[in-house]
C-alpha cells in the first residue's frame, strides 16, 4: 500500500506530506515525559559542556575589529578567499556529483564491482598526514612516481604540477576528493539501496526506463539526501587545511593558500592565534546561511514522513 | 608566607649565581617543589636520553621535582601556542627553535623575564646567543632576556664530494667567496649528466615559499654575502630605504633566479617543502644543499661511506667583497610562560642547565647537531673540534668560532610576520614566473615589508 | 546459471548483445580508472615503505630491492620513534572504540527522544547541535584545550575522546533521525499498549531496528577518532598517553626522517578500520537506508 502511495507521489513529483504520528498521543505525560527528558540529557550535557563555551570562546577570540583590518591588509587574504571559493565550490560539488554517479555504478551486482568497492574505500581508512605527504611526493615533477610512470609508459616528461597555480590547486582539490569521496559515496550508495525496488518496477510498468526512470524515480528520491550531504560537506571543506597544507603547501608563491591554511599559519607559525580564528570567521557569512538551511531541512523532515 | 619563601629562594639563587661561576648555583631546596616541563624531542634518540639525564640529575641534586614530558616538535608548538593563548601554561618550555613563538609572545608580555637566570652567564655566553635570547616587550617598553640559551645552530653547505670529483672538479678548488661556491659547483651538472645521471642537478637552492624557513634562511645568507645584513637592526628597525640594502637584495634575487633559469636548480625547488631538499640531497639528485644544522649528515650516520667519506660539510667563509662572512645563528633553550606556578623551580632548573659542564654533556649527547651557547666549551672539550666525525669541525667552526649574526626574528616580531608571508620567495617567483625585473620584485617585497614593520611600533 | 545466461545470449538479438558488451566494457574501463585513482597514492606509500634506503624519489615505479624490513621494524618496535608503538596502538584503539560507543549512545538517545518520543521543543536540541559546525573544528582547538584544563582532563585520553564526540554526535543525531523515520511508529504504539516503558522501547525495539545505522555511524566515528591528529597533539603529552597519531607526528619532527618507517606505520595503522569495515559492510550498506530518501 505504501508503495502505491509513494509511486503516486513520485508521479506527481512531490513527496507526500502528512502529519507526523506519535506513539505518545497528545503529548508526553508523567513518567514518559521524565524518560524523554532523561534521554535528552546526555547530548544536552555534551552541548553545554563542550559546545557552548568553546564556540563563545572562539567567537570572542576573533572579536577584535583590529584583527580584521590586519587580515584585509594581508595580500594573501584575497587570494585565499578566491581559492577557497574554488576549492570548496569545485571540491565539494565535483566530489558529490562523482560520488552520486559512482554510487550508481557500485549498485552493480558483479563480483568485481563488489571487490572494487573495497579498494575504493581504502583512501578513507588511510591516515591523512602520510597519505597527503605521499601525494606531494608522487606529484614531484622531476622525480615523483607519477612522472616516472609517464616517462616509462609513454616516454614523456610530465609537467611540474606543484609549480603552477592551477595544477597546484587541482592537486589539492584532487587530494581532498580522493580522501573523502569514499565516505560520501557509501552514504549515497546506501541511499540508493533504500529506494524500494517496487518503485522501479512500478515505473517500468508505466514505461519509464533508463534516463526517464532516473529522472522520475531516482533523482526526486535522492535529491534531499544529496543536498543535505552537499551542505554538510561544504561546511567540512571550509575548515579543511590538511590537503592544501601537505600537498601544495600553499605554493607556488602562496598562490594556492585557502582560508583554513592561512588561519592555521597565522595561529601556529606566526603565533597569532586570534588572527587565525578571525581568518576562518570571515567565512561565517557563508557558513551561517548554510547552517540555517540545514536547520530548516531538519525541521521539514520532522513533519514529513 | 608562601610568597616570602618564594622570594627568598629567588633572591638566594640570584645571589649565589651572581657570585660567579660556581659549580652549583642552584639552591637545594628543603621544601621540594614541582615544575611542569615540556621538552622537545630530538632528531636522534641520544638527544632525548641526554635531556632526560639533565632532568634526572637536577631532581637528584635539588630535591625539586620536574614533571617533564618529551614530545614531537609539531605537537609541542601547537600546544605551547594554545597554552600561551588560553593561560593554562606549563612552567617551562624547552625548544630547539623557539624563534617562531618567542618574539610575538615576549612582545605581548606573556613570558617571564629570565634576566636573573641569564645575567650571571653573560660574560661566558656568545654575543649571538645573547642577542637571540632578548626580545622586546611592548608593555614594559624594553628589551630583556626571555630565553635561557643552551644551544645554537648555524647553516653550512652540504656537498657530495664524490659527485664533485666524478664531475672532474676538486673539493679543494671550491672558491671561498659565497657566489663563487655556487658558480664553481654548478659546473658539475653537465659532466655528471653526460656520465648517465639523467636527472641530476647541481644546486639544491631552496627558493621556495613552502619551506617554511628554508627560503627565508637562504635569502638572508645571500643578503649577508652581498653586504645587506643591515636590512634589520637589533633595535627592530627596517632599513629597506638604505641603497646598500636594496642593492644587496637585487643582487641576491638576480643571482638566485639566474641560477634557476640556467637550469642548474631542480625546477620543483619553487615549491619544495621542508623535507624535499633533504630527500633529494640524500638520494644524490643534486650535488649540494644549504640547510640548517648537521641533521643532513647525521641522518645518514649509518651509511659509513657517505658519512665518513662522501659527504662534505663546508662553512661559508667570505662575502662577495672578500671580507669574512658572518653566518646567521639561532639559539634554543628554555623559557617560562607568565602565569606559571612553578616559576622558581623552572628558573632554578635553567640555572642548573646553563652551567658549562651540564650544557656540554647534554649537547654532546646530541652528537653536536647543536653547538653550545658558551663558546669556551668547544675550546675546552676536545670532542667538539675532533675530526672523528668529519662534519663536526667545519660546522662548529662556523657556528661558534667564526663571527656570527643572530637570526633577525629576535629583533622584532615584524620580521617573523614578513617571513611568514614569504616575501623573498615571492620575489623569486615574481622574477621566474611573471618575468618581473629583479629590482621591481625587490621593491615590491620591500614595500610590503615596510608596511608590516609600520604596524609593529616599538 | 551460466547456462541460462548462455541460453539467453543465443536468443538475444545481435545489436542487444553488442550493446551489452559495450556497457560491460565501459564499466570495466571505468572500474580500471577507479582502481588506479584509489590506489596510486597508497601504492606510492607502499613503494616507499618497501625501500630499504628510505628513497622517496627512486626514479622507478618499483623499488629495486623491495624488502619488508620497515614493517618488521614497526611490528617489533625496533626504532626509537616506535619504541612504544603497540602501547600507542592500544591507546588509539581505546580512543576509537570509546568515541564510537559514546557517539552511538548519545546520538541514539537524543534522536529517539526527539524523533520518536517527540519531546516538546526537542527540535531545539538538534538545531543547537548544528552550532558545533559554525566554527571549523580545527579552529576550536584552543578553546577545547582550555576547557579540558578546566575539567582537569589534561593528558587524559578522555579529553581526546570527548573532543571528538563533540564533533561526531551532531552528525550522528542527524543520520539517526533520518534513519529512524523508516521504522514504523506503529511498533512503538503496540509496545506501549503492551505496557512497555520508553527505556524498553528504546532497547528492545529502537536499537535492534537501528542496528545497520549504528554500524554505519559507528564506523564513521571510529575513523574520525582514528585519523584525527590535531586534538591528539594538543591534549596528550606523556609517552603513556600518546596515540599512534602523535607517534606519526614524530616523523615530521625534522626534515630528515625514515619515511619508509613512517609509511609502514601508516599502512599498518590503516588496517584495523579496514578490517572492521570489511567485517561489517553488509550491515553498513543496509544501515544507511536513510529516511532522507523518503522525505
Amino acid at each position: 500500500m505504501s508503495v502505491t502511495q509513494q509511486t503516486l507521489a513520485v508521479g506527481r513529483g512531490l513527496a507526500p506530506t502528512r502529519l507526523a504520528r506519535r506513539a505518545w498521543h497528545g503529548g508526553l505525560q508523567g513518567s514518559d515525559y521524565i524518560w524523554a527528558v532523561a534521554f535528552a540529557i546526555p547530548y544536552a550535557l555534551v552541548f553545554f559542556a563542550f559546545v557552548i563555551y568553546p564556540i563563545c570562546y572562539g567567537l570572542w577570540l576573533g572579536s577584535d575589529p583590529a584583527l580584521y583590518t590586519q587580515l584585509f591588509d594581508d595580500p594573501r587574504y584575497l587570494t585565499a578567499v578566491l581559492n577557497t571559493v574554488i576549492y570548496v565550490g569545485v571540491g565539494v560539488n565535483l566530489k558529490m556529483l562523482l560520488a552520486f554517479l559512482l554510487s550508481g555504478f557500485f549498485l552493480r551486482k558483479s563480483w568485481w564491482t563488489k571487490s572494487l568497492l573495497l579498494v575504493f574505500i581504502l583512501p578513507w581508512a588511510t591516515p591523512a598526514l602520510p597519505a597527503y605527504i605521499s601525494i606531494h611526493w608522487l606529484m614531484n615533477g622531476q622525480w615523483g612516481m607519477l612522472n616516472n610512470a609517464l616517462y616509462l609508459l609513454f616516454g614523456i616528461d610530465g609537467p611540474i604540477y606543484l609549480n603552477d597555480h592551477w595544477t597546484g590547486l587541482a592537486a589539492n582539490i584532487g587530494a581532498y576528493i580522493w580522501k573523502t569521496m569514499p565516505f560520501w559515496t557509501i552514504i549515497l550508495l546506501a541511499g540508493r539501496m533504500a529506494v524500494p525496488q517496487e518503485l522501479y518496477e512500478a515505473a517500468s510498468v508505466d514505461g519509464a526506463t533508463g534516463l526517464k526512470r532516473f529522472a522520475h524515480v531516482t533523482l526526486p528520491l535522492m535529491a534531499n539526501l544529496y543536498i543535505v550531504c552537499t551542505l554538510l560537506d561544504t561546511i567540512f571543506a571550509l575548515g579543511d587545511f590538511n590537503s592544501t597544507y601537505f600537498v601544495s603547501g600553499g605554493g607556488p608563491a602562496m598562490s594556492t593558500e585557502v582560508l583554513a591554511t592561512l588561519g592555521i599559519r597565522y595561529a601556529f607559525t606566526t603565533a597569532l592565534p586570534r588572527l587565525g580564528v578571525a581568518t576562518v570567521m570571515t567565512a561565517l557569512p557563508l557558513l551561517i546561511p548554510l547552517v540555517f538551511i540545514l536547520m530548516r531541512k531538519l525541521r521539514m523532515n520532522e513533519v514529513q514522513l | 608566607m608562601v610568597g616570602m619563601s618564594r622570594r627568598s629562594v629567588l633572591a638566594g639563587s640570584v645571589g649565589v649565581a651572581a657570585a660567579g661561576a660556581l659549580a652549583r648555583p642552584y639552591i637545594a631546596n628543603a621544601q621540594a617543589k614541582t615544575a611542569v616541563c615540556w621538552l622537545n624531542q630530538g632528531f636522534i634518540p641520544q638527544e632525548d636520553a641526554a635531556m632526560r639525564q639533565v632532568a634526572e640529575d637536577y631532581m637528584k641534586a635539588s630535591g625539586n621535582k620536574l614533571d617533564y614530558s618529551i614530545m614531537p616538535f609539531m605537537a609541542m608548538n601547537q600546544k605551547t601556542i594554545s597554552a600561551l593563548t588560553s593561560g593554562d601554561v606549563p612552567d617551562l618550555v624547552f625548544m630547539d627553535a623557539p624563534s617562531s613563538i618567542l618574539p610575538q609572545n615576549a612582545w605581548d608580555d606573556k613570558l617571564v623575564d629570565v634576566s636573573d637566570v641569564v645575567t650571571p652567564y653573560e660574560s661566558q655566553l656568545s654575543e649571538t646567543a645573547k642577542l637571540c635570547s632578548t626580545f622586546y616587550n611592548k608593555v614594559t617598553k624594553k628589551r630583556s632576556y626571555y630565553l635561557c640559551p643552551i644551544k645554537q645552530g648555524a647553516t653550512p653547505f652540504h656537498i657530495w664530494g664524490d659527485l664533485v670529483e666524478k664531475a672532474g672538479l676538486k673539493m679543494s678548488e671550491i672558491p671561498k667567496e659565497w657566489d663563487g661556491i655556487w658558480t664553481y659547483l654548478k659546473q658539475a651538472q653537465a659532466p655528471l649528466r653526460s656520465k648517465g645521471m639523467r636527472k641530476v642537478y647541481a644546486c639544491g637552492l631552496q627558493i621556495t615559499t613552502v619551506g617554511p624557513n628554508d627560503g627565508n634562511n637562504l635569502f638572508v645568507h645571500f643578503m649577508i654575502a652581498n653586504g645587506g645584513e643591515g636590512i634589520v637592526t637589533s633595535d627592530g628597525k627596517l632599513h629597506v630605504d638604505d641603497p646598500k640594502v636594496r642593492e644587496a637584495a637585487i643582487k641576491s634575487v638576480e643571482f638566485m633566479t639566474n641560477l634557476y633559469k640556467e637550469g642548474v636548480v631542480p625546477p620543483e625547488a619553487l615549491s619544495w617543502n621542508d623535507a624535499d631538499d633533504n630527500n633529494g640531497y640524500h638520494e644524490k639528485l643534486f650535488v649540494m644543499d644549504f640547510d640548517g644544522t648537521l641533521s643532513t649528515e647525521l641522518a645518514m650516520i649509518k651509511d659509513k661511506q657517505a658519512f665518513y667519506h662522501d659527504m662534505q660539510t663546508v662553512a661559508p667563509q667570505l662575502k662577495n667583497d672578500g671580507t669574512p662572512m658572518k653566518t646567521q645563528v639561532n639559539a634554543g633553550g628554555g623559557y617560562i610562560p607568565k602565569g606559571a606556578k612553578g616559576v622558581e623551580v623552572a628558573k632554578d632548573f635553567m640555572k642548573y642547565f646553563m652551567q658549562p659542564n651540564v650544557m656540554n654533556e647534554n649537547l654532546k649527547g646530541g652528537l653536536g647537531r647543536w653547538a653550545p651557547a658558551i663558546p669556551q666549551i668547544v675550546k675546552d672539550d676536545p670532542f667538539w673540534l675532533s675530526t672523528e666525525m668529519p662534519c663536526l669541525k667545519p660546522y662548529i667552526t662556523e657556528a661558534v668560532l667564526n663571527p656570527t649574526l643572530p637570526v633577525f626574528e629576535g629583533f622584532t616580531p615584524a620580521w617573523g610576520q614578513a617571513n611568514a608571508e614569504q616575501l623573498w620567495g615571492q620575489a623569486h617567483a615574481d622574477v621566474i614566473k611573471s618575468g618581473m625585473k629583479p629590482a621591481d620584485a625587490v621593491d615590491k617585497a620591500f614595500k610590503r615589508c615596510a608596511e608590516i614593520f609600520a604596524k609593529v611600533v616599538m | 546459471m551460466s547456462a541460462t545466461t548462455a541460453g539467453r545470449r543465443v536468443r538475444s538479438p545481435l545489436s542487444y548483445r553488442l550493446r551489452r558488451y559495450g556497457v560491460e566494457a565501459a564499466c570495466m574501463a571505468l572500474g580500471f580508472v577507479i582502481f588506479v585513482w584509489s590506489v596510486t597514492p597508497i601504492y606510492n606509500m607502499v613503494m616507499i615503505s618497501l625501500d630499504s634506503h628510505n628513497d622517496i624519489f627512486s626514479g622507478t615505479i618499483w623499488p629495486e630491492h623491495p624488502t619488508l624490513e620497515s614493517f618488521e621494524v614497526v611490528v617489533t618496535q625496533d626504532f626509537w620513534y616506535l619504541a612504544r608503538f603497540w602501547h600507542q596502538f592500544g591507546n588509539s584503539f581505546f580512543v576509537g572504540l570509546m568515541t564510537m560507543f559514546l557517539t552511538l549512545l548519545i546520538g541514539t538517545l537524543a534522536s529517539f527522544t526527539v524523533g520518536r518520543m517527540r519531546l516538546r521543543n526537542g527540535w531545539m536540541l538538534t538545531n543547537a547541535a548544528l552550532m558545533t559546525y559554525v566554527i571549523p573544528a580545527s579552529f576550536l582547538a584552543i578553546p577545547l584545550y582550555r576547557i579540558m584544563q578546566i575539567y582537569g582532563l589534561t593528558n587524559s585520553l578522555w579529553s581526546v575522546i570527548l573532543s571528538i564526540v563533540t564533533f561526531s554526535t551532531p552528525y550522528a543525531i542527524f543520520i539517526f533521525s533520518q534513519y529512524g523515520k523508516s521504522i514504523p511508529i506503529e511498533l512503538d504504539e503496540s509496545a506501549r499498549i503492551d505496557g512497555a516503558n520508553p527505556l524498553q522501547i528504546y532497547t528492545r525495539i529502537y536499537l535492534p531496528l537501528m542496528a545497520p545505522a549504528l554500524v554505519a555511524v559507528g564506523t564513521y566515528a571510529l575513523l574520525l577518532a582514528w585519523n584525527e591528529y590535531l586534538y591528539n597533539f594538543l591534549m596528550l603529552s606523556t609517552p603513556e598517553s600518546m596515540t599512534v597519531a602523535v607517534a606519526l607526528a614524530q616523523f615530521l619532527n625534522s626534515d630528515e626522517s625514515p619515511w619508509n618507517y613512517m609509511m609502514a606505520t601508516a599502512i599498518i595503522y590503516a588496517l584495523p578500520p579496514l578490517i572492521l569495515y570489511y567485517g561489517f559492510r553488509r550491515y553498513m550498506a543496509a544501515g544507511l537506508t536513510m529516511g532522507g530518501v523518503k522525505g
